[in-house]
């Protein structure tokens, strides 16, 4: 799983507008004093979101989706959106969800391209089949897959510290998926917020500053969402603890089942 | 084409020359130095125990092997005209279809007919040439009744048959099955068979099937590979070969014990005179069934049970001996599984159940789990630990008990498992998963074992290990249920039978009666020596 | 009307309206014309939870959005009381034109969930995931695979799940699920590796021409980076006509590649999409209001829009609001069945 300068370069492209996107209502306080543009605002954003997926989607296509990560990914995805009816049956503390424990090892053990795809498809194919498809998703899908791409990082760091096949990987993913726990809820918030709150001469008025908008939305998130994703993370921490030993040997043993290519014959 | 000449320098149409494959990361070659031809419009059988490379060598002629599996190859392979090796399965497409084992895992779509037109779309076919294509293969495999329903519904003969059909469209010139029946019951086995033979006899399709069920093939086969435990092949006609085959058919066994030349490779083809001389005199008296007089350790009165109203199991009434082996036969849907789902608490039923005497109907699941142990038809739901060991030790660890590992070790002699005991359950052969989940059910000693069709995928080795394994159990006075559509397997091991029908015990008795007197279940000897009572080819003389 | 691409320009002319217009009257019309469509796509015996379901909702999101901004957005002069003002964050007064506003917001919110609603109760899962463009293939065909392989390993699961609790797990905590989901995953992993090998030996190719992917992905890139730019400058004062300039350039570059991505793929569709005379008509009608739409938008600002600040006041309606507001309703003129 190489990745390419074109590769890297449509990363951080899609990762500054996709983010930036996202926090518009906060960097651009001045804005046009319109109200129709701000009930349009999460549409836009996820537009614009939608033309970041579609960079990334070309891009992997093109670098590292041969026939077997398909099948692959296919399988794993629908496992993993099946994972979302089993929340409930699942003992464990509400909000907690299995969904991202498969995106972040996948993301961890075969790359930032396959772990993108594998959390944004995820969203997409449990949106298809919960009914669940609208304006919401791209953020689900990019978030998500954010999730994944970003577990390559938690695996450059395990290689670095020496951690591989060793409990410290263990504790490397468990922290990065409470870290990711807490986040998801916050950048999902935060496409929601202008519909709330939005509206120029509303709550990010031109004489409110970027900290006062930061506060309200802060007040907003930990009214509204913050127990779950506590709870969400601390999901995360149970499963990670638990059963990322077992799957990250399972994923070892068909790593080289599903990445053999062949270099051509012997004399 | 210059020179006509040409056709008659390459008068075969799968030339192999000097093949040799090995697996990455294994030293050891999956194939070594073969040469073979196959002429068109013929049928080849490839047998041999599994693990032995009848898949690799299916898999190397439409370009799998290497391209999809790794590995070094070399030698030379010809399918018409295109070389798998260089060209890659992608463009083999056109020309070679390839029918696996696994009748769910190789589906696409989930409606049968975009399945079929799977390919077509692949090969970029405009619709309506597509369409008319997708009509004509679904009218010549008769699937129009199932054209639109869901794969999920339709049944293990049928999704193969939807396989072979979603092949065929493109019209290749091979069509590779790799154990194509493994997975089925005998009834939708046959089916597909029937359907190779009539594709054989109806178009000039080239066949190379490779099959543990011999019998309905051999008659049509032009050549037969076997392909030993070594990875060597022996290739010839079936006259050649199958004589010469450690595991061979019950006819072929007979024909043998009687010393038969040619030998008879079918029921049909076993000379009617040799029956004819052996007629006996007297009427035939079946044997009566000798009722032991062990006590029943596991009894069942009048139980039912329905699912959404419809009656699944009525009025069932059965028990199991100490020490005996009691076959339980039936069709699908019959209500064999619903039966014993319906005993272990897994279904909601009426009707009493006791173990040795004692009343156990109302006991919560994990009791009764305590006393019965269970293979289900998968045995891969059950794997999943890092070796066969803990395997073991979970099972043990989840009933409470404790043993240690010298103990477990000697446990797993039995299923020939003990030098392997540490290493990873997935990386070992079928037969030899079936045995690691025989053992992780039945190391807490439980009295009764119910089995779910434990033969299903095996090989001949693999099946005689557990027919003598089943038969230490008996001996050491367990109680066994078997459930298995294995007709030849269950004759051999069965104290009684019981014949299930509609959710109904339509016969319990003897073996030598139920394997000889229901056309449905009988062996090949007592289709041979239906008059003697025979049903196992070691009772002929 | 089966046909997606009609459902496709029907949510597309309701979103344009339900977020041109912050009329409340409009949007009542809006929801009205949903909740009627909704509840004949919905299946009879679920009619009534879908509507309970969706109601609650669309109440709910009105009470948080108006409770949010009236308490943060101190603006319009009907003073109902006073938080003092060194409370952080919600000090100042709590105004009428605020909450409404909220209202407004909680209004747009349920018409964008119904709408969105509906469009999935219209179209069956295969016929959304027909809706992602060829330029996608290979993406597109892992979630249709994860669709068709859906129902079977839900199966498996259930099946696994009994496997072991016979053989005595307890089912109690979280690592009592590991003897579930690890056997769950090795067998789907043992399956995708026959499935990938069923697709390849069928001719399926992941992997398109390769030559100009670069130059496919920043042109996409740019053309993103243009849209995004447009929107940006339109948020500020810049004049219009720049953003719509970059909208364009920007877009029909990304069709563009798009387009020329899709025929690199040279598969063809078994499924052909039915146009029948009916289809047709509903398909003018939405074009010709979403049209309609963007046309009055550009010559006229904010004609159908509504705003209770600085002090409430009765919204103006029009005729055009009207019709508009009624359009989302149009499918309903065709059967079910069709």
């Amino acid at each position: 799983m190489k990745n390419t300068l074109t590769g890297i370069l449509t990363d951080i492209f899609v990762f500054l507008v996709g983010l930036s996107s996202l926090l518009a209502p906060f960097i651009l306080p001045q804005s046009r004093n319109s109200e129709i543009q701000s009930s349009a605002f999460p549409i836009v954003v996820s537009l614009i979101i939608i033309l970041c997926l579609a960079i990334v989607f070309i891009e992997t296509q093109s670098s590292v989706l041969d026939n077997k990560m398909i099948a692959f990914l296919g399988v794993l995805i629908s496992i993993n959106a099946g994972l979302r009816f089993l929340e409930n049956a699942i003992p464990g503390p509400a909000g907690f969800s299995p969904t991202f424990f498969l995106i972040i090892l996948v993301g961890y053990f075969f790359g930032s391209r396959i772990g993108f795809l594998m959390g944004a498809m995820t969203m997409f194919v449990s949106g298809l089949i919960t009914g669940g498809i609208g304006p919401w998703l791209p953020g689900q899908m990019i978030t998500a897959g954010w999730v994944g791409q970003t577990a390559s990082i938690a695996s450059f760091i395990s290689k670095k510290l020496h951690f591989k096949e060793k409990f410290g990987e263990v504790l490397v993913l468990t922290f990065f998926s409470a870290f990711w726990g807490m986040l998801y809820g916050l950048i999902m918030n935060l496409w929601f917020w202008p519909f709330l709150a939005g509206g120029a001469g509303s709550s990010w008025s031109q004489d409110a500053s970027l900290l006062e908008n930061l506060g309200k939305y802060g007040a907003y998130y930990l009214a509204t969402s913050v127990i779950w994703d506590i709870t969400r993370s601390i999901g995360n921490i149970l499963i990670m603890l638990t059963m990322a030993r077992p799957f990250l040997k399972v994923f070892q043993r068909f790593y080289l089942r599903f990445s053999f290519h062949f270099e051509g014959s012997e004399s | 084409m210059l020179f006509p000449l040409s056709q008659y320098w390459r008068p075969t149409m799968i030339n192999i020359e000097a093949l040799s494959f090995k697996y990455p990361n294994i030293s050891q070659y999956a194939l070594e130095n073969v040469d073979c031809q196959i002429e068109p419009g013929t049928l080849t059988l490839i047998i041999g125990p599994s693990g032995s490379g009848k898949s690799t060598f299916l898999r190397c002629i439409n370009g799998l092997v290497p391209h999809f599996s790794g590995g070094t190859i070399s030698g030379k392979i010809d399918v018409f005209g295109s070389d798998p090796i260089t060209d890659g399965p992608e463009t083999l497409a056109a020309n070679v279809g390839f029918v696996f084992q696994e009748p769910e895992a190789q589906f696409v779509f989930d409606i049968v007919e975009d399945e079929i037109a799977f390919s077509l779309e692949n090969m970029g076919v405009p619709r309506t040439e597509m369409h008319a294509r997708v009509d004509d293969i679904i009218e010549r495999l008769e699937l129009s009744s199932i054209r639109h329903r869901s794969i999920h519904e339709i049944s293990g003969g049928e999704k193969q048959k939807v396989a072979i059909a979603s092949v065929l469209v493109t019209n290749p010139k091979v069509l590779l099955l790799d154990e194509p029946t493994s997975q089925l019951d005998p009834i939708s086995a046959n089916q597909i068979l029937k359907l190779c033979v009539h594709l054989k006899n109806n178009s000039d399709l080239t066949i190379m099937i490779s099959e543990h069920r011999l019998e309905r093939l051999l008659p049509y086969t032009d050549k037969v590979i076997e392909i030993n435990d070594e990875h060597k092949l022996f290739i010839g006609s079936p006259e050649q070969i199958i004589p010469h085959l450690q595991n061979v058919p019950p006819v072929v066994a007979i024909g043998k014990k009687l010393g038969l030349n040619p030998l008879p490779l079918t029921v049909e083809g076993f000379p009617d005179n040799v029956i004819n001389n052996k007629k006996p005199g007297a009427k035939l008296v079946l044997p009566v069934l000798q009722e032991t007089n062990s006590e029943p350790i596991l009894e069942i009165k009048h139980l039912s049970a329905q699912i959404n109203q419809k009656a699944i199991l009525d009025d069932i009434s059965f028990n199991l001996k100490q020490s005996e082996i009691l076959v339980l036969l039936g069709k699908n849907g019959s209500g064999k599984t619903s039966l014993l789902r319906s005993i272990l608490g897994l279904m909601v039923s009426m009707g009493e159940k006791y173990f040795k005497g004692q009343n156990f109907t109302d006991l919560p699941i994990t009791r009764i789990l305590d006393q019965i142990g269970y293979l289900p038809q998968n045995p891969s739901d059950l794997l999943f630990a890092e070796t066969i060991l803990d395997e073991l030790k979970i099972t043990l660890k989840n009933h409470g008990l404790e043993k240690t590992d010298q103990d477990l070790i000697d446990f797993l002699q039995q299923f020939n498992l003990a030098e392997k005991s540490h290493q990873y359950p997935r990386d070992l052969s079928v037969g030899e998963r079936q045995r690691i989940a025989l053992a992780a059910i039945t190391v807490h000693d439980p009295d009764i074992i119910f089995l779910d069709e434990p033969t299903r995928g095996l090989d001949y080795a693999a099946k005689d290990l557990l027919s003598m394994l089943f038969k230490d159990w008996r001996d050491s006075g367990k109680g066994i249920l078997l459930i298995t559509h294995d007709v030849e397997f269950a004759a051999d091991l069965a104290d009684r039978v019981t014949i299930l029908e509609g959710g109904k015990i339509i016969f319990t008795g003897s073996p030598s009666a139920a394997f000889s007197q229901f056309p449905a279940f009988q062996t090949q000897t007592a289709r041979l020596f239906n008059a003697f009572g025979w049903i196992l080819p070691e009772q002929v003389s | 009307m089966k046909n997606a691409y009609i459902w496709v320009l029907w949510l597309v002319n309701a979103i344009i309206f339900v977020l041109s217009t912050r009329n409340p009257i409009y949007l009542f019309l809006v929801l009205i014309s949903l909740f009627i469509l909704g509840n004949r796509k919905t299946k009879p015996q679920h009619r009534k939870a879908w509507f309970i379901l969706n109601l609650r909702f669309l109440i709910s999101m009105i009470l948080i959005s108006s409770l949010v901004n009236g308490l943060f957005t101190h603006l319009g002069q009907t003073k109902l009381f006073h938080f003092p003002s060194n409370w952080l964050l919600i000090g100042g007064d709590i105004t009428l034109e605020s909450l409404i506003y909220g209202a407004v917001n909680g209004l747009i919110i349920g018409s964008l969930y119904l709408s969105f609603n509906i469009f999935n109760l219209a179209l069956s899962v295969k016929q959304l995931s027909r809706l992602i463009p060829r330029a996608f293939h290979p993406i597109g065909m892992t979630a249709t695979l994860a669709l068709t392989f859906f129902p079977s390993i839900q199966q498996r699961a259930r099946e696994i799940k009994e496997a072991q609790m016979i053989r005595g797990n307890p089912m109690k905590k979280i690592s009592d699920w590991l003897p579930i989901l690890l056997p769950l995953i090795v067998t789907s992993l043992e399956d995708a590796i026959i499935l990938s090998e069923s697709m390849t030996s069928r001719g399926f190719h992941a992997v398109s021409n390769r030559n100009q992917e670069n130059f496919s992905i920043i042109s996409l890139v740019i053309g993103t980076f243009l849209i995004f730019s447009g929107w940006i400058l339109n948020l500020f004062d810049y004049p219009q006509v720049i953003s719509i300039f970059l909208y364009v350039v920007g877009g029909s570059l990304i069709i563009f590649i798009l387009l020329k991505k899709g025929c690199e793929f040279r598969v063809t569709h078994y499924h052909r999409v039915s146009w029948q005379k009916k289809d047709i008509i509903f398909c003018a009608i939405f074009l010709i209001a979403i049209i309609t739409q963007i046309i009055f938008a550009a010559l006229y600002e904010n004609n159908f829009s509504f705003t209770p600040y600085p002090q409430l006041s009765m919204p103006s309606l029009n005729i055009g609001g009207f019709l508009l507001s009624v359009v989302p309703l149009i499918p309903i003129l065709a059967s079910n069945h069709d």
